[in-house]
């Protein structure tokens, strides 16, 4: 659906002193916690919904043990969203190291 | 507090209150928390902070001493990002309310026209908004008061952000309490006064100028504003609410109503958000349009002499620009007395009345001193 009210306020005076991506970064911090605390919340409701319809015990999800097969799928899910996540971090390291002369002078 | 709460039920103040889903509602909620958490936790320690840069310096040793403690504040990282995320919470504020009733615009529309008869709606197509208006987006929300998005969008906005804003302290969902404090105010001074005209200066989306159907039923009620949408909104909005006011899409400074035709004409919090000369022009506006006789009242937020210490006056002043309300401290340091008289009003008086909370049946009660802040509004009245 397109929107049909505009998105940014006219005019947003500089703060002094603060970068753009400062800025920008916090918004996106902000963004992120909100859906965060959102689908936390959309999980809750799921999870008393369901305990209240009988059809999870209330200790259900607590008390799950994952099999063999699960426990991997999971470490997969995980491990992608931490690849993803901390990208930045790997890229930079490896770019500073990349940029190190080795003993000849040289860019290894 | 006060105000929205996940109770399913609970939202109905008025049937046009645009009401969010279970995801929307977690997020205005978080929103609400993020502001408290801004104004109640991260800014008392820049308050500290600057109390201890201050500490000791009873002498004033700058002729301006808010600008010289806000260039020491930018100094420490932590003042720029509690600023930073003050504004971003703003911004969060409008965007998740604007997502919230942009997703029900068929339905809302539905609900406004599906109003009882009542009052009268009057918009100007060649209207054109003073420049105070245009220039900055007052308190960031996008488009403006002034937007005219064709429906009734931007007053559902304002209606649903103010509630959020307000965190429940202008009268929960109604958020009528600045309303029903000016019309307490001239009932506290001028007892004898039966009106039976009450004008209402930039009355946005009605919220105060439905009270004055409450305080006197007998009373024809109209209200001005620049805002299409606002002036939509707050017709079905009074409808809904069984009040008969007239709506019409005016400059607050410059009516088409006759000389002498109210017999109360009010404003809350507007002047602050106009000119100077803006200002000056609604007081005398105010005056041209009274019969003699006749009161005006002008609410506003507490005045910068009430402030305590000199980092209530950084913090309002970063708010002003930063929440792009460029007037405040003209407004805010202006002497109101002095104004009136100008404008030709008599028997006038500033001070500090207290907030009627219980609308009509409101002990009534007004002074020379503030209750603080949401427990008292600063009034100006005077007779023409």
């Amino acid at each position: 659906m397109m929107p049909r009210l505009p998105q940014s306020p006219n005019k947003l005076a500089p703060i002094p002193g603060q970068r753009l991506i400062d800025e920008q970064t916090l918004a996106m911090i902000v963004a992120l916690a909100s859906e965060t605390i959102v689908l936390r919340a959309r999980l809750d409701t799921c999870e008393r919904l369901l305990i209240d319809a009988g059809l999870i015990a209330p200790d259900a999800i607590e008390t799950y043990s994952p099999d063999a097969t699960a426990q991997s799928q999971r470490e997969g899910l995980r491990l992608a969203s931490m690849r993803k996540i901390f990208r930045a971090l790997h890229e930079s390291a490896e770019a500073e190291l990349a940029n190190i002369p080795d003993a000849h002078g040289a860019v290894t | 507090m006060s105000g929205m709460n996940e109770y399913r039920g609970s939202e109905g103040a008025h049937p046009m209150i645009a009401n969010p889903s279970h995801d929307e509602m977690v997020e205005q909620l978080f929103v609400r928390d993020l502001k408290v958490m801004v104004s109640q936790q991260l800014e008392p320690v820049q308050r500290k902070i600057a109390n201890a840069l201050t500490a000791g310096e009873d002498d004033i040793t700058t002729n301006d001493p808010v600008g010289d403690l806000r260039d020491r504040m930018m100094r420490f990282e932590t003042f720029k990002t509690w600023l930073s995320l003050k504004r971003e919470s703003q911004r969060q504020l409008w965007s998740a309310v604007g997502t919230s009733v942009t997703r029900q615009a068929d339905d809302l529309a539905a609900r406004a026209a599906a109003a009882p008869p009542l009052g009268s709606l009057t918009l100007d197509p060649a209207f054109q908004a003073p420049a105070y208006i245009v220039d900055a987006d007052i308190h960031l929300m996008p488009g403006g008061n002034a937007l005219d998005d064709g429906g009734v969008l931007q007053g559902a906005v304002m209606d649903r952000g103010g509630a959020v804003f307000m965190l429940g302290r202008n009268g929960g969902m109604l958020n009528d309490l600045r309303g029903h404090t000016a019309l307490a105010h001239s009932r506290t001074r001028f007892l004898d006064l039966e009106p039976a005209r009450i004008l209402d200066l930039g009355c946005g989306i009605g919220t105060s100028t439905v009270p004055a159907t409450a305080w006197f039923p007998q009373a024809e009620v109209h209200g001005v504003d620049v805002g299409a949408s606002m002036l939509r909104y707050a017709h079905a909005r009074a409808r809904h609410l069984g009040a008969a006011v007239h709506f019409s899409q005016q400059s607050a400074e410059r009516t088409s109503f006759p000389d002498a035709s109210f017999d109360i004409v009010y404003s809350c919090v507007v002047l602050h958000e106009t000119s100077q000369a803006g200002a000056a022009n609604i007081l005398a506006e105010s005056r041209r349009l009274l019969r003699p006789g006749g009161v005006a009242v002008h609410l506003e937020v507490p005045l910068l002499h009430t402030f305590g210490e000199l980092w209530e006056e950084v913090s309002a002043e970063l708010e002003a620009e930063f929440n792009n309300e460029p007037y405040w401290r003209g407004a805010l340091s202006a002497d109101y007395d002095a104004l009136m008289r100008t404008a030709g009003f008599t028997d006038v008086q500033t001070g500090y009345q207290s907030t009627a909370f219980g609308g009509p049946a409101s002990p009534l009660s007004f002074g020379p001193t503030s209750n603080g802040v949401f427990r008292s509004w600063f009034v100006t009245s005077g007779r023409a």
